[in-house]
């Protein structure tokens, strides 16, 4: 390559990165996937616990990538809205809080969710890695990246860590484990998909033997659902008894993958039941 | 029909000696944090009954994780246009993780070509179906629920080529038993080295980077083999 060459690749890559207000140095120093769940897992910091909810009756929604950016504009002030009259009692937000992870970015977005009202659960994205302290900024707010609440003694939710697009050795042991459990309906959730049901593309989980494994994992122990971000639409496929759901995304104005909107479940009469609410079809 | 007389001209051509026929024996060690760690055993046949075509097939075990049967391989090859070297291949894979009760069969096509001072280069479809439960380990199952297409690539680039070695290196979506998706991106370097006229010892190590839809990109699985090659 010719050193006129050269110089034209780096300022382009220069242009790219500054374009972005990525950290770099961040994004190659960061802790691994690895180093996070061994430290959620030490109990610092410790997992949130469950919401109180009428135990035969509640409802909770699924959403994923506000993605907030410099202008501050989210979808959440019209999920409040849906908050208050479907009469929601908690949600959960599967990562990309942020699109920079910059220090405005995450106080922005943390006020934004807590100005819906209701109680919420969260886990991280690979967006809120790309500066060198979103990890400590995460946890700060949020706490652990990878816990286990069970709500009403009904449902168990495993957030996973998925920021890096894989579990990890120790992740995987753990969610085994966790999903070897019987009393309740399990719930995967977290930002990557494994299976989407649509034209394959790059935004799932690494490798073709991971995602089998998982697979495998979910079926033998009777998961309901694996519920995920990263493709910013609604999208449900199901792989034998286990549902598969991309939920949406909080990003406003028109997405990659279709309408900011989120996954809706109700819990009536023993069961589970689950529906998409696109909030520019309305 | 047409398959059976396929067979018994490849097996005629094989007895008469007019087959170019080589084997291959190699072990491994495939490595996926958190996914699996094997060993790995696997035999090859590769048969050329005329000038333009090649056959090949294959079987590979796992050791120590999923172990057993790991993998079964046919393919064919039929060189199109021999000044640019463009061949067509097709093949059928199985794989199969037995204590996971999973498998997956594929369907690939590709158009290759090459090489070209040393060039290879190729792009193709896939056909996966993953299968799990009673029916993960049979060949035959041909539909299920996450049955995708995927595409497939290939650039590989013979850097060094001496009269009783080479070494190769690029990056390559799919191999005898393997076909990867969109979201690995593996490179390869492999090599050999002639022992004698008709034994060649031949070496590769893998990798993959995944997490790069996320801009987080990491190595993420290790793939080494070696073993002999034997010409008859």
């Amino acid at each position: 390559m010719s050193s006129r060459r050269a110089a034209l690749l780096s300022l382009v890559l220069l242009f790219v990165f500054s374009a972005c207000e990525w950290n770099l140095w961040g994004i190659i120093t960061r802790p691994t996937v690895e180093e996070r769940v061994r430290e959620n897992l030490s109990g610092t910091p410790p997992a949130p616990g469950p919401v109180a909810v009428d135990p035969d009756s509640f409802r909770f929604a699924v959403l994923s990538d506000p993605q907030i950016q410099h202008d501050y504009q989210t979808s959440l002030g019209r999920f409040k809205q849906e908050v208050a009259d479907r009469g929601i009692d908690f949600f959960c937000v599967l990562g990309d809080l942020t699109h920079d992870a910059t220090a405005d970015e995450v106080d922005s977005i943390k006020l934004q969710l807590d100005r819906v009202g209701a109680p919420y659960y969260a886990t991280i994205g690979n967006h809120d890695l790309y500066q060198a302290d979103g990890w400590e900024r995460f946890k700060e707010n949020y706490g652990p990246s990878c816990y286990v609440v069970v709500i009403a003694d009904r449902i168990k939710f495993i957030f996973l860590d998925t920021a890096d697009g894989t579990l990890g050795p120790t992740q995987f042991g753990w969610f085994e484990e966790e999903l070897q459990e019987t009393r309740y309906t399990k719930i995967a959730l977290t930002h990557f998909p494994v299976y989407d049901g649509e034209k394959p593309k790059m935004w799932r989980l690494a490798s073709d033997a991971e995602r089998i494994k998982v697979q495998s994992l979910l079926e033998r122990h009777g998961a309901y659902a694996w519920c995920a971000g990263h493709i910013h639409g609604l999208r449900h496929a199901q792989v034998g008894p286990v549902h598969h759901f991309t939920c949406g995304a909080m990003a406003p104005g028109n997405l990659d993958y279709g309408n900011p909107g989120y996954l809706l479940f109700t819990f009536a009469h023993d069961s589970l039941s689950w529906q998409f609410v696109d909030l520019d079809w309305r | 029909m047409r398959l059976k007389n396929a067979f018994l001209l490849l097996t005629f051509l094989l007895a008469t000696g007019q087959a170019e026929v080589v084997a291959s024996f190699l072990l491994g060690y495939r490595g996926e944090p958190g996914v699996e760690s094997k060993l790995l055993a696997a035999l090859a046949v590769d048969v050329k009954p005329v000038s333009f075509l090649r056959t090949d097939a294959g079987l590979a075990f796992n050791l120590f994780e999923n172990n057993g049967l790991g993998a079964a391989a046919l393919g064919v090859a039929a060189e199109l246009y021999q000044p640019l070297g463009l061949t067509l291949r097709l093949a059928a894979q199985h794989q199969q993780w037995n204590d996971w009760r999973a498998g997956e069969n594929r369907a690939l096509a590709a158009i290759e070509a090459g090489p070209w001072h040393g060039l290879e280069a190729g792009i193709g479809l896939v056909r996966r179906v993953p299968l799990f439960g009673d029916r993960y380990w049979s060949p035959f199952g041909w539909s299920g629920d996450a049955a995708e297409w995927n595409y497939l690539y290939r650039l590989r680039w013979k850097f060094i080529q001496q009269e009783n070695w080479w070494l190769r290196t690029g990056f390559s979506s799919h191999d005898r038993f393997t076909a990867r998706n969109p979201q690995q991106f593996p490179l390869v370097v492999d090599g050999a080295y002639r022992l004698k006229d008709d034994v060649e010892l031949l070496a590769r190590a893998g990798t993959a980077v995944v997490g790069f839809s996320g801009g987080l990109p990491a190595f993420h699985e290790l793939e080494l083999s070696v073993g002999l090659t034997y010409e008859f």
